[in-house]
Protein backbone atom coordinates (compact mmCIF):
# COMPACT_ATOMS: atom_id res chain seq x y z
CA UNK A 1 0.00 0.00 0.00
CA UNK A 2 1.45 3.27 -1.19
CA UNK A 3 2.08 6.65 0.82
CA UNK A 4 -1.41 8.05 -0.50
CA UNK A 5 -3.61 4.94 0.23
CA UNK A 6 -2.71 4.57 3.38
CA UNK A 7 -3.23 8.16 4.15
CA UNK A 8 -6.75 7.86 3.16
CA UNK A 9 -7.27 4.95 4.72
CA UNK A 10 -6.18 6.44 7.67
CA UNK A 11 -8.17 9.67 7.70
CA UNK A 12 -11.37 7.71 6.61
CA UNK A 13 -10.80 5.92 9.62
CA UNK A 14 -10.26 9.49 11.99
CA UNK A 15 -14.24 10.14 10.88
CA UNK A 16 -15.82 9.01 14.21
CA UNK A 17 -19.33 8.28 13.78
CA UNK A 18 -21.40 6.29 16.19
CA UNK A 19 -24.81 4.84 15.83
CA UNK A 20 -26.89 6.16 18.82
CA UNK A 21 -29.49 4.31 20.65
CA UNK A 22 -32.75 6.32 19.75
CA UNK A 23 -31.10 5.45 15.73
CA UNK A 24 -30.69 2.16 16.46
CA UNK A 25 -34.19 1.91 17.72
CA UNK A 26 -35.69 4.16 15.08
CA UNK A 27 -34.01 1.90 11.98
CA UNK A 28 -35.40 -1.61 14.05
CA UNK A 29 -38.71 -0.01 13.91
CA UNK A 30 -38.89 1.16 10.23
CA UNK A 31 -37.75 -2.30 9.70
CA UNK A 32 -40.27 -3.67 11.49
CA UNK A 33 -42.89 -1.60 9.11
CA UNK A 34 -42.13 -2.35 6.09
CA UNK A 35 -41.12 -5.86 5.85
CA UNK A 36 -39.60 -7.50 2.64
CA UNK A 37 -41.40 -7.14 -0.73
CA UNK A 38 -42.35 -10.46 -2.50
CA UNK A 39 -40.91 -10.70 -6.26
CA UNK A 40 -43.85 -10.24 -9.01
CA UNK A 41 -44.92 -13.98 -10.44
CA UNK A 42 -44.92 -13.96 -14.27
CA UNK A 43 -48.69 -13.24 -15.73
CA UNK A 44 -48.81 -17.22 -16.85
CA UNK A 45 -47.65 -18.31 -13.55
CA UNK A 46 -50.96 -16.60 -12.34
CA UNK A 47 -53.29 -19.35 -13.76
CA UNK A 48 -55.16 -22.47 -11.50
CA UNK A 49 -53.06 -25.76 -12.09
CA UNK A 50 -56.77 -26.97 -13.41
CA UNK A 51 -56.61 -24.60 -16.75
CA UNK A 52 -53.74 -26.59 -18.20
CA UNK A 53 -55.82 -30.16 -17.31
CA UNK A 54 -59.08 -28.50 -18.49
CA UNK A 55 -57.43 -27.47 -22.25
CA UNK A 56 -55.78 -30.90 -22.41
CA UNK A 57 -59.04 -32.54 -21.78
CA UNK A 58 -60.79 -30.17 -23.99
CA UNK A 59 -58.15 -31.23 -27.00
CA UNK A 60 -58.34 -34.63 -26.50
CA UNK A 61 -62.57 -34.62 -26.47
CA UNK A 62 -61.79 -32.62 -30.15
CA UNK A 63 -59.30 -34.89 -31.84
CA UNK A 64 -61.55 -38.02 -30.77
CA UNK A 65 -64.92 -36.39 -32.17
CA UNK A 66 -63.02 -35.51 -35.20
CA UNK A 67 -61.70 -39.53 -35.76
CA UNK A 68 -65.37 -40.92 -34.60
CA UNK A 69 -66.55 -38.37 -37.25
CA UNK A 70 -64.42 -39.15 -40.41
CA UNK A 71 -65.30 -43.08 -39.58
CA UNK A 72 -68.68 -42.66 -39.31
CA UNK A 73 -68.96 -41.27 -43.27
CA UNK A 74 -70.28 -43.68 -45.63
CA UNK A 75 -67.36 -45.22 -47.88
CA UNK A 76 -67.32 -43.63 -51.28
CA UNK A 77 -68.30 -45.49 -54.00
CA UNK A 78 -65.24 -47.40 -55.41
CA UNK A 79 -64.80 -46.15 -59.02
CA UNK A 80 -62.72 -48.78 -61.41
CA UNK A 81 -59.25 -47.14 -61.79
CA UNK A 82 -58.87 -46.61 -65.63
CA UNK A 83 -57.06 -49.02 -67.62
CA UNK A 84 -52.92 -48.25 -67.57
CA UNK A 85 -51.85 -47.65 -71.20
CA UNK A 86 -49.81 -50.61 -72.89
CA UNK A 87 -47.97 -48.64 -74.03
CA UNK A 88 -47.09 -47.27 -70.35
CA UNK A 89 -46.56 -50.77 -69.61
CA UNK A 90 -43.75 -51.56 -72.28
CA UNK A 91 -40.19 -51.29 -70.37
CA UNK A 92 -38.48 -48.25 -71.73
CA UNK A 93 -36.08 -49.30 -74.44
CA UNK A 94 -32.88 -48.17 -73.91
CA UNK A 95 -31.24 -45.55 -76.00
CA UNK A 96 -28.06 -45.90 -77.56
CA UNK A 97 -26.29 -42.75 -77.97
CA UNK A 98 -24.38 -42.16 -80.45
CA UNK A 99 -22.09 -38.86 -80.00
CA UNK A 100 -20.14 -37.75 -83.08
CA UNK A 101 -18.19 -34.39 -83.17
CA UNK A 102 -19.61 -32.14 -85.99
CA UNK A 103 -16.99 -31.83 -89.14
CA UNK A 104 -18.21 -28.68 -90.50
CA UNK A 105 -16.91 -29.54 -94.41
CA UNK A 106 -19.93 -27.37 -95.86
CA UNK A 107 -20.74 -23.53 -95.65
CA UNK A 108 -22.68 -22.87 -91.91
CA UNK A 109 -26.04 -22.45 -93.17
CA UNK A 110 -25.54 -25.79 -95.04
CA UNK A 111 -24.55 -27.56 -91.99
CA UNK A 112 -27.11 -25.60 -89.91
CA UNK A 113 -29.98 -27.58 -92.27
CA UNK A 114 -27.87 -31.25 -92.23
CA UNK A 115 -27.61 -30.88 -88.35
CA UNK A 116 -31.65 -30.44 -88.10
CA UNK A 117 -32.44 -33.08 -90.22
CA UNK A 118 -30.37 -35.02 -88.13
CA UNK A 119 -32.09 -34.45 -85.18
CA UNK A 120 -35.37 -34.94 -86.78
CA UNK A 121 -34.57 -38.47 -88.07
CA UNK A 122 -33.36 -39.54 -85.01
CA UNK A 123 -36.65 -37.81 -83.07
CA UNK A 124 -38.81 -39.97 -85.45
CA UNK A 125 -36.44 -43.14 -85.00
CA UNK A 126 -37.06 -43.05 -81.12
CA UNK A 127 -40.67 -42.37 -81.45
CA UNK A 128 -40.72 -45.69 -83.41
CA UNK A 129 -38.94 -47.39 -81.21
CA UNK A 130 -41.13 -46.74 -78.47
CA UNK A 131 -44.30 -47.35 -80.11
CA UNK A 132 -45.67 -43.77 -80.30
CA UNK B 1 -23.86 -22.33 2.44
CA UNK B 2 -22.23 -19.25 4.78
CA UNK B 3 -23.27 -17.35 7.53
CA UNK B 4 -24.22 -13.79 5.11
CA UNK B 5 -25.96 -16.46 2.95
CA UNK B 6 -28.13 -18.00 5.46
CA UNK B 7 -28.83 -14.08 7.18
CA UNK B 8 -29.95 -13.18 3.84
CA UNK B 9 -32.31 -16.08 3.18
CA UNK B 10 -33.88 -15.71 6.92
CA UNK B 11 -34.01 -12.05 6.24
CA UNK B 12 -35.81 -12.22 2.42
CA UNK B 13 -38.39 -14.50 4.55
CA UNK B 14 -38.81 -11.65 6.88
CA UNK B 15 -37.08 -11.51 9.65
CA UNK B 16 -35.92 -8.56 10.74
CA UNK B 17 -33.93 -9.76 13.15
CA UNK B 18 -32.02 -11.60 10.64
CA UNK B 19 -32.08 -8.35 8.43
CA UNK B 20 -30.08 -6.44 11.22
CA UNK B 21 -27.26 -9.56 11.90
CA UNK B 22 -27.01 -8.77 8.01
CA UNK B 23 -26.51 -5.35 8.30
CA UNK B 24 -24.77 -5.00 11.60
CA UNK B 25 -21.25 -4.65 10.77
CA UNK B 26 -22.25 -2.14 7.68
CA UNK B 27 -23.87 0.53 9.77
CA UNK B 28 -20.90 2.50 10.67
CA UNK B 29 -19.50 2.22 7.67
CA UNK B 30 -22.05 3.14 5.79
CA UNK B 31 -22.79 5.91 8.01
CA UNK B 32 -19.33 7.32 8.01
CA UNK B 33 -19.58 7.35 3.97
CA UNK B 34 -22.83 8.87 4.10
CA UNK B 35 -21.31 11.58 6.41
CA UNK B 36 -18.60 12.63 4.18
CA UNK B 37 -22.31 12.94 1.23
CA UNK B 38 -24.76 15.17 3.35
CA UNK B 39 -25.34 18.56 4.90
CA UNK B 40 -25.71 17.14 8.67
CA UNK B 41 -25.06 14.52 10.76
CA UNK B 42 -29.38 14.05 10.66
CA UNK B 43 -29.38 13.63 7.09
CA UNK B 44 -26.78 10.86 7.42
CA UNK B 45 -28.96 9.16 9.66
CA UNK B 46 -31.74 9.29 8.16
CA UNK B 47 -30.01 8.34 4.67
CA UNK B 48 -29.18 5.45 6.48
CA UNK B 49 -32.53 4.75 7.94
CA UNK B 50 -33.73 4.81 3.97
CA UNK B 51 -30.71 2.31 2.94
CA UNK B 52 -31.68 -0.01 5.50
CA UNK B 53 -34.96 0.24 4.66
CA UNK B 54 -35.16 -0.09 1.21
CA UNK B 55 -32.31 -3.05 1.14
CA UNK B 56 -34.88 -4.51 3.54
CA UNK B 57 -37.51 -4.02 1.38
CA UNK B 58 -36.07 -5.00 -1.90
CA UNK B 59 -34.02 -7.60 -0.83
CA UNK B 60 -35.34 -10.16 -3.09
CA UNK B 61 -33.90 -8.41 -6.21
CA UNK B 62 -30.05 -8.74 -4.71
CA UNK B 63 -28.17 -10.67 -6.85
CA UNK B 64 -25.98 -12.94 -4.92
CA UNK B 65 -23.31 -13.13 -7.86
CA UNK B 66 -22.30 -9.65 -5.70
CA UNK B 67 -20.72 -9.16 -2.94
CA UNK B 68 -23.29 -7.98 -0.32
CA UNK B 69 -21.14 -4.72 0.63
CA UNK B 70 -21.34 -3.68 -2.91
CA UNK B 71 -25.58 -3.82 -3.42
CA UNK B 72 -25.65 -1.89 0.23
CA UNK B 73 -23.26 0.95 -1.21
CA UNK B 74 -25.22 1.12 -4.18
CA UNK B 75 -28.34 1.68 -2.85
CA UNK B 76 -26.35 4.65 0.18
CA UNK B 77 -24.73 6.06 -3.03
CA UNK B 78 -28.52 6.70 -4.36
CA UNK B 79 -30.01 7.71 -1.35
CA UNK B 80 -26.76 10.07 -0.78
CA UNK B 81 -27.79 11.32 -3.92
CA UNK B 82 -31.38 12.00 -3.68
CA UNK B 83 -30.21 13.89 -0.44
CA UNK B 84 -28.06 16.01 -2.19
CA UNK B 85 -30.10 16.66 -4.63
CA UNK B 86 -33.29 17.84 -2.17
CA UNK B 87 -30.98 20.03 -0.43
CA UNK B 88 -28.50 21.19 -2.99
CA UNK B 89 -25.65 21.43 -0.26
CA UNK B 90 -22.72 23.04 -1.31
CA UNK B 91 -19.56 21.84 0.78
CA UNK B 92 -17.81 24.77 -0.85
CA UNK B 93 -20.41 26.57 1.95
CA UNK B 94 -19.43 24.51 4.72
CA UNK B 95 -16.22 25.67 6.06
CA UNK B 96 -16.70 25.81 9.37
CA UNK B 97 -16.74 23.00 12.10
CA UNK B 98 -20.44 24.16 13.58
CA UNK B 99 -21.60 24.21 9.96
CA UNK B 100 -19.92 20.76 8.89
CA UNK B 101 -20.83 17.90 10.23
CA UNK B 102 -17.66 16.00 8.45
CA UNK B 103 -15.74 18.26 10.43
CA UNK B 104 -17.42 17.80 13.47
CA UNK B 105 -16.38 14.19 13.66
CA UNK B 106 -12.52 14.33 12.61
CA UNK B 107 -10.10 14.44 15.52
CA UNK B 108 -7.96 17.29 15.69
CA UNK B 109 -5.05 16.47 13.79
CA UNK B 110 -2.23 18.75 12.74
CA UNK B 111 -2.78 17.98 8.77
CA UNK B 112 -5.86 18.45 7.34
CA UNK B 113 -8.23 15.68 7.00
CA UNK B 114 -7.78 14.41 2.87
CA UNK B 115 -11.12 13.65 2.92
CA UNK B 116 -11.86 16.68 3.24
CA UNK B 117 -9.78 17.67 0.69
CA UNK B 118 -11.28 15.51 -1.65
CA UNK B 119 -14.82 15.95 -1.22
CA UNK B 120 -13.42 19.66 -2.10
CA UNK B 121 -11.93 18.74 -5.40
CA UNK B 122 -13.30 15.86 -6.38
CA UNK B 123 -16.98 15.61 -7.84
CA UNK B 124 -19.90 13.36 -6.19
CA UNK B 125 -18.95 10.12 -8.33
CA UNK B 126 -15.11 10.28 -8.28
CA UNK B 127 -15.27 11.19 -4.69
CA UNK B 128 -17.37 8.21 -3.83
CA UNK B 129 -15.20 5.44 -6.33
CA UNK B 130 -12.21 7.09 -4.00
CA UNK B 131 -13.63 6.10 -0.86
CA UNK B 132 -14.96 2.79 -2.17
CA UNK B 133 -11.50 2.03 -3.22
CA UNK B 134 -9.27 3.58 -0.29
CA UNK B 135 -11.64 3.67 2.96
CA UNK B 136 -13.71 0.30 2.04
CA UNK B 137 -10.89 -1.41 0.10
CA UNK B 138 -13.21 -2.43 -2.65
CA UNK B 139 -12.11 -4.15 -5.50
CA UNK B 140 -12.15 -1.96 -9.32
CA UNK B 141 -15.10 -4.19 -10.49
CA UNK B 142 -17.30 -4.24 -7.23
CA UNK B 143 -16.87 -0.24 -7.63
CA UNK B 144 -18.05 0.15 -11.41
CA UNK B 145 -21.30 -2.34 -10.14
CA UNK B 146 -21.75 -0.31 -7.25
CA UNK B 147 -21.38 3.21 -9.48
CA UNK B 148 -23.00 1.06 -12.40
CA UNK B 149 -19.87 2.48 -14.76
CA UNK B 150 -17.82 0.46 -16.89
CA UNK B 151 -14.31 -0.82 -15.18
CA UNK B 152 -12.74 2.13 -17.54
CA UNK B 153 -14.46 4.48 -16.48
CA UNK B 154 -13.46 3.59 -12.81
CA UNK B 155 -9.85 3.10 -13.23
CA UNK B 156 -9.82 6.06 -15.25
CA UNK B 157 -11.52 8.14 -12.76
CA UNK B 158 -9.28 6.75 -9.81
CA UNK B 159 -6.17 7.26 -11.56
CA UNK B 160 -7.04 11.14 -12.06
CA UNK B 161 -8.36 11.52 -8.70
CA UNK B 162 -5.31 10.09 -7.11
CA UNK B 163 -3.43 12.75 -9.50
CA UNK B 164 -5.69 15.60 -8.25
CA UNK B 165 -4.89 14.44 -4.19
CA UNK B 166 -1.55 13.90 -4.88
CA UNK B 167 -1.49 17.86 -5.81
CA UNK B 168 -3.31 18.59 -2.59
CA UNK B 169 -0.76 16.79 -0.60
CA UNK B 170 2.04 18.48 -1.78
CA UNK B 171 0.02 21.77 -1.65
CA UNK B 172 -0.87 21.20 1.87
CA UNK B 173 2.91 19.77 2.72
CA UNK B 174 4.08 22.81 0.94
CA UNK B 175 1.46 25.27 2.95
CA UNK B 176 3.06 23.60 5.99
CA UNK B 177 6.34 24.12 5.20
CA UNK B 178 5.89 27.58 4.87
CA UNK B 179 4.21 28.28 8.50
CA UNK B 180 5.82 26.01 9.83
Amino acid sequence: MDEMAKRLKSDAERIDVHISDELDRRISASLRVVGPEKPAKPARGGRPATFWWASSLTGMAATAAVIVVMNARPPLEETAAPPAPATAVAAVPVIDWKAETAMLTSPLRQELLDLKSDIKKAEQKVKDDIGL
Amino acid sequence: MNDEQQLIDAAKAGSVVAFTGLVRSYRHRLLRFLLTRCGSYADAEDALQDTLMAAFRYLHSYDPRWRFSTWLYRIAIRNAQKIRSELVVEFSELRDEEGDPLLHCIAASETENLWISARRVLNEEVFAATWLRYAEDMSIKDISIALDRSVSWTKVNLLRSRRILDTEMRRQSKGDEAYG
